[in-house]
């Protein structure tokens, strides 16, 4: 018999284990956790968000940037 | 022309070579330098400094990793480097258990948030904002695992820690970036 998770628990093992499919027992009482509590879904679905929010923050390098890049390693073909 | 091809002829010095290569990586560079200092000239200065870096050491690239991890090192390196110059200490210290990071209070409405929308100004800030608020060591490891999709061993590879220091610096800097947009979008 295991031991009941709590929802602090999951968190952490939400932060720590995205992106990994693990089946230990304590997984899956975190996923059996997880179908039922509201709560930790919503936390489970704001750290996803969090990170997709950093994936989308992208930046374009600016015009000119390459040819002051190819100047300063003097690899600039003139 | 194939990537392993280009350095090989770069490493005897072929400067369309070296130039091939700079251009195969320099918008990766750019965009992972700023991810970082959140600046733009910062950015490009570090994109130059980890090119020239680049140029000067491409001899002792083995090939065991793929370029791209040797670059990410070599970013990385410089964007640590840039952080101890400015002597910045205002930043969070997260320890394992800390009781904050799994506050119990939900009260944003994490539905509304526009992370679709990827020129949404306000959101922009409010990430940088955030990450700004965590050492330079977490944000590479945060950086490096789950927005430029390294794994946790290339990702150790890249900063030079053990896996399991990859995995904890990973779970507290993902509780403390959600945590901060929470707080954000709360107000």
């Amino acid at each position: 018999m295991t031991e009941k998770v709590t929802c602090k628990e999951v968190m952490q093992h939400i932060c720590q284990n995205l992106g990994h499919e693990l089946n230990s027992e304590k997984c899956i009482e975190i996923k059996n956790h997880l179908d039922k509590c509201n709560h930790c879904q919503e936390y489970f679905k704001s750290v996803e968000i969090t990170i997709e929010c950093f994936k989308k923050y992208n930046v374009e390098l600016p015009k000119d940037a390459h040819q002051r890049l190819m100047e300063f390693l003097n690899l600039d073909e003139g | 022309m194939e990537e392993n091809e280009l350095i090989e002829r770069a490493k005897k010095g072929d400067k369309k070579a070296l130039a091939g290569l700079v251009g195969r990586y320099e918008q990766t560079i750019y965009n992972f330098a700023f991810k970082i200092c959140r600046h733009p000239d910062k950015a490009e200065q570090i994109m130059q400094e980890t090119f020239y870096s680049m140029v000067k050491s491409l001899h002792q690239f083995d090939g065991k990793s793929k370029l791209s991890t040797w670059l990410y090192r070599i970013v990385s390196n410089h964007c640590l480097m840039l952080a101890r110059k400015q002597k910045n200490d205002n930043f969070v210290y997260l320890e394992d258990d800390d009781e904050s990071l799994y506050t119990e209070k939900y009260s944003a409405d994490w539905s509304n948030i526009p992370y679709k929308e990827t020129e949404n100004e306000e959101l922009k800030k409010i990430l940088d904002d955030s990450i700004q608020k965590l050492s330079p060591d977490y944000r590479t490891v945060f950086l490096l695992r789950d927005v430029e999709g390294l794994s946790t061993e290339e990702t150790a590879q890249v900063t030079e820690l053990s896996i399991p220091a990859v995995k904890s610096r990973l779970h507290r800097a993902r509780a403390f970036l959600r945590k901060e947009l929470d707080e954000a979008f709360r107000k």
